[in-house]
């Protein structure tokens, strides 16, 4: 726990309610395939997603398995693994935190998706793969700080092994195939660029961050950031309960998950909402209906209200509008309204006919 | 190595787009359709349609061990090695095995497409053997590329010399080699992250444009099916196994049928017309479509092709190889026809350069689009005067700021625009500018092949290896299993995927809206962006009004987000050009820090006449400032385009800022001056 103590704590940052609860919905369902935090300068979005690694739940691995592959889950199993499961019958186990791994803007396509293992080919004449980034993070998380900065060819790169969680790998030499599920978590500051509709897409979640105008407010992000350079550990302690908790509400919240039900009108009142808002794709339904009944089992609840279904639109929406020019990438608020009015009647009406 | 097995969602549990699963079972069909291109907006289940294909597809037989899935009964087309098994007075053993789906991912180098030396068995037998690539496992296949669009150009180059003979031809690192390659594309793309080559394009038999389902019931089914399957895979895929099978059982009951159908000679009479109606470039088009009815006849159990099967084909032949919207039929009441009208218009993929001239109509109207050489003024001048009807009150130049309302102008008629692209190619290009010649000199980019010319100690250690390899069973080794020499040393060639960047800089202030200037510029900005489209540029649009300057369009190649962009942008407000000309220097800039071998062009479309500031400064005098700051940033270059028409009241603004500039100056006018000009040109020296 020691490398955690140097991070500010989770439950200390101050406001920005929104990514935070983009950030935990992810937690509690890698699913949700990510978030992206858009926002200007300094409104604490890499400390958020750092301060996340140390919240985040326990997963079962295969202990000397480079992908981290589930014991149990034959269908996300590297090859290794699988060979492995039918000679034995079952595969070793243990438990580890979820990893954040990092991609650095300057990351090399080769660290990114893997390539021939130098050692091992001069000291044996033999070929062999040598895992990069993509197989680090499968069941992890991939953060990329300033994603609108990334290459274009590392870009191609993300977007072909994220569409269908595997990695394939054709090129120097080796050929190589292995899962690569990952959350993406990126962070952006809008005015240095906008990023690829297609990367865009391919976060789950995305929320815009402000600074907080709130005098007191500001006062406060000022004060524990002092008292947190101070003392870190001793911050750290001040928090830990805090900390203590969400950790649980994670957990707990996970655990529920699977037995969250959602009912056929919440249903047909996201599909009504991705119509009417004029989005492309299905992403945008399936990402709906994913933080809608996340949001329920964080609040401990077994079915999806009207409440998470609104509460899951901007986070899955945001992003995927299509704008028009001279238009904020914000909602047309309005007309989000009508449509979470007047869903009732209208699938009656649907149903009159 | 390792064999990752996928489990798929199920092809029939795929709700809705119909038109891509009917173009992919025919593929299952008939292998002679030469593969299938999903073209769409994201999230629109391309990738999934395509996995799920796999499973679906029949089995066939081949030479057990064969590396290259020799058909045993084909003697034409057999490899080197089960020629020689012949040879050797061997029988071959056959084997039945599906028909494979081999992935090519857009990281893929060119050693692992095209084979290269076995470097293991180089070392510990000190001879040189061929490794068969991805090429070789497609044979007799199925290529797989999600993304297609985003493939290198190096590695597009490989595929099309392979699919156009159907065989690998393999000279390098001292191997060489042939071996048979016959395998039909599929693809998946979304036209938002750029288009296809026009070569590329054609190899795809079939191409279906995909759409997202508006209906909320289906939506809610797709919903619903898909938390099923991630929920428990092994569970919902077992649930729709008996579907499955059913699915299999027809593939196969209309392969065995395929051979028997038979077209009529009227309706091959009819699929040369209705390719000839669609100005398709060759004859291949020509015949997949009578494939594709022949194989739909098949699918419907029938033995004789009918209209409506042709009618069923031309929408997946067409598509991507017409030029022009397919013209409506005369005299032909079928409801088919209207349907194959109403078909999206075509991309502006054209074949060569040669035929650039003839295809210049915007995407979107193919109905109002003149013939070539375009001289005939009417359709423009209909569509000014209704514009004209419909804003009158725009007409007054100066607007009024207590109310400035917003127009939305429609796109002029584009037209051809050589000579500004020339400067330009003098201004930036060293070579001859085709995409794929921007080979880049620093580490950057990505790696596609090797090459024993050494600049920048980017050691390319695979290369190095095969080619250490072979004389290591006469080289002396200390401790390690490969002794490497300074001959040995390969270096990597990388590549980036652009040419250009030019950033549009478009005034769409009221004062824009007078005299239809602004449908004149969209035409021109249209125009321009199809110039750079077709010369594999990438390109940015800014846009000022009002009291702000916006990035409408980040560095793209997608020429149809600028073109879709383009038609909505709103006109009317004031003129904040100091704005404008900042944002622009900022995208710009960043561009730059991103990309320091490419020199923006900033292409600024305005009359001059800013009248808003940032600041407390005189609107003009900010622009200027701001314009000097853009002159001293030596790495971007400008360009003004001046939409002011001559006249008494001309202020001479924009000409004024292009000094300042030190732009290069143009009227809107010029441009289609230009074009006749060089048309004369043209038509003197051919």
């Amino acid at each position: 726990m020691d490398e955690f103590k140097k991070i500010y704590p989770f439950s200390a940052i101050v406001g920005q309610d929104e990514m935070k609860r983009g950030l935990l919905l992810n937690a509690v369902n890698p699913k949700l395939s990510g978030v992206l935090i858009r926002g200007e300068k300094g409104t604490a979005k890499s400390t958020a997603v750092r301060a996340l690694a140390a919240l985040l739940p326990e997963i079962e691995v295969a202990p000397d398995c480079v992908y981290g592959c589930a014991p149990d889950d034959l269908t996300t199993m590297c090859a290794q693994c699988r060979e492995r499961l039918a000679a034995d019958g079952e595969l070793p186990r243990k438990r580890r935190k979820m990893r954040v791994i990092d991609l650095p803007v300057s990351a090399t396509e080769d660290r990114v998706v893997g390539t021939l293992d130098i050692e091992k080919a001069i000291k044996k004449g033999e070929k062999h793969f040598e895992p990069g980034v993509l197989a680090q993070a499968n069941r992890g998380i991939l953060y990329v700080d300033e994603v609108n900065l990334l290459d274009d060819h590392i870009v191609d790169v993300l977007l072909d092994s994220a569409a269908m969680g595997v990695n394939t790998v054709e090129r120097e030499g080796v050929s190589f195939t292995h899962p690569a599920n990952f959350i993406l978590v990126g962070t952006m500051n809008p005015e240095e660029g906008e990023l690829r509709p297609q990367l865009l897409d391919r976060f789950g979640l995305c929320v815009n961050i402000a600074g907080i105008p709130d005098p007191a407010l500001r006062v406060e992000v000022v004060k524990r950031r002092a008292a947190f350079e101070e003392d870190p550990e001793g911050f750290a302690r001040q928090w830990e309960e805090e900390e203590e908790r969400l950790r649980r509400q994670i957990v707990a919240a996970k655990a529920l998950l699977p037995a969250v039900r959602i009912s056929d009108e919440m249903l047909f009142l996201i599909a009504r909402i991705a119509v009417e808002m004029g989005v492309d794709g299905h992403r945008a339904d399936l990402v709906m209906m994913k933080a809608a009944k996340t949001t329920a089992a964080l609040h401990g609840r077994e079915e999806v209200i009207e409440e998470d279904v609104s509460r899951s639109v901007d986070l899955a929406l945001l992003h995927r509008m299509r704008r028009k020019p001279f238009q904020d990438l914000a909602m047309d608020r309005e007309k989000l309204q009508g449509v979470i009015g007047g869903p009732r009647q209208s699938h009656q009406h649907n149903h009159a006919h | 190595m390792g064999d990752y097995r996928r489990f798929t969602f199920p092809f029939s549990a795929i709700t809705g787009q119909e038109k891509m699963k009917k173009g992919l079972l025919l593929n299952a069909v008939n292998p002679r359709l030469g593969g299938v291109l999903a073209r769409g907006e994201k999230g629109t289940a391309k990738s999934t349609a395509v996995r799920a294909l796999a499973a679906l597809l029949p089995e066939i037989e081949m030479v057990a061990g064969c590396p290259f899935n020799c058909d045993p009964d084909d003697y034409d087309r057999l490899c080197r090695l089960c020629r020689s098994r012949l040879a050797d007075g061997r029988r071959l053993e056959r084997a039945c095995r599906q028909v494979r789906v081999v992935d090519l991912p857009v990281s893929a180098t060119e050693d692992r497409v095209v084979g290269s030396l076995d470097f293991e068995h180089a070392v510990k037998h000190g001879r040189p053997r061929f490794e068969p690539g991805l090429l070789a496992s497609a044979n007799r296949g199925i290529i797989y590329v999600d993304e297609v669009n985003l493939l290198d150009d190096h590695i597009v180059d490989v595929l099309l010399d392979a699919a156009a003979m159907g065989v690998n031809v393999v000279e390098r690192e001292g191997i060489s080699y042939s071996h048979p390659a016959e395998f039909i594309l599929v693809g998946t793309m979304n036209p938002e992250e750029g288009d296809l080559r026009p070569q590329l394009l054609d190899r795809f038999g079939l191409c279906v444009q995909v759409e997202g389902v508006t209906d909320p019931g289906e939506r809610v089914e797709i919903a619903r099916r898909r938390e099923a399957f991630d929920a428990d895979p092994l569970g919902f895929i077992a649930q729709w196994s008996e579907e499955e099978q059913r699915l299999r059982e027809r593939i196969t009951a209309a392969r065995r049928l395929l051979p028997a159908v038979i077209i009529a000679p009227e309706l091959l009479d009819l699929i040369s017309g209705l390719c000839l109606d669609a100005f398709v470039a060759g004859h291949r088009a020509d015949i997949i479509m009578a494939a594709a009815a022949r194989t739909i006849a098949a699918w419907n159990g029938r033995t004789g092709v009918e209209e409506s099967d042709v009618y069923e084909a031309v929408e997946l032949v067409l598509f991507h190889r017409a030029r022009e919207a397919p013209p409506p039929p005369p005299e032909q009441p079928e409801p088919r026809d209207e349907q194959e009208e109403q078909e999206e218009p075509p991309e502006q993929e054209e074949e060569d350069d040669d035929s650039r001239e003839q295809e210049q109509e915007p995407p979107e109207e193919p109905a109002e689009t003149p013939p070539p050489g375009q001289q005939d003024p009417e359709p423009e001048e209909k569509e000014q005067q209704e514009e004209q009807k419909q804003d009158g009150e725009q007409e007054q130049d100066a607007p009024s700021p207590a109310a400035p309302q917003e127009t939305v102008f429609t796109v002029g008629q584009p037209f051809p625009v050589k000579r500004i692209s020339r400067d330009r190619d003098r201004i930036l290009r060293k070579g001859s500018g085709r995409r794929s010649r921007t080979k880049t000199a620093s580490k950057a980019g990505r790696y596609v092949r090797s090459a024993m010319q050494r600049k920048n100690d980017d050691l390319a250690f695979d290369a190095t290896l095969r080619a250490a390899a072979p004389h290591q069973t006469r080289r002396p080794r200390e401790g390690v299993a490969i002794a490497i020499e300074p001959v040995d040393i390969r270096e990597k060639v990388r590549e980036k995927r652009i040419g250009n960047f030019l950033l549009f800089v478009v005034d769409a202030s009221g004062s824009m809206g007078a005299q239809q200037r602004m449908v004149e510029t969209k035409g021109a900005i249209l125009s321009l962006l199809l110039d750079a489209y077709q010369k594999r540029d990438r390109i940015g649009m800014v846009a000022f009004k009002g009291h702000t300057a916006e990035t409408l369009l980040p560095p793209t190649s997608s020429v149809e987000m600028a073109h879709k962009l383009l038609e909505e942008l709103p006109t009317g407000g004031k003129t904040p050009l100091s704005a404008g000309l900042i944002k622009a220097f900022e995208v710009a800039r960043a561009h730059l820090y991103k990309d320091p071998n490419i020199s923006p062009l900033l292409i600024i479309v305005s009359d001059g006449k800013g009248n808003v500031s940032m600041g407390a400064g005189k609107p003009l005098a900010e622009a200027r400032r701001a314009a000097e700051i853009i002159r001293d940033e030596e790495r971007i270059k400008t360009l003004v385009v001046d939409v002011e028409k001559d006249g008494f009241l001309a202020f001479g603004l924009a000409r004024e800022l292009a000094a300042t500039l030190g732009a290069g100056y143009y009227k809107i006018d010029d441009l289609k001056a230009d074009t006749l000009v060089q048309a004369v040109k043209c038509l003197n020296d051919a």
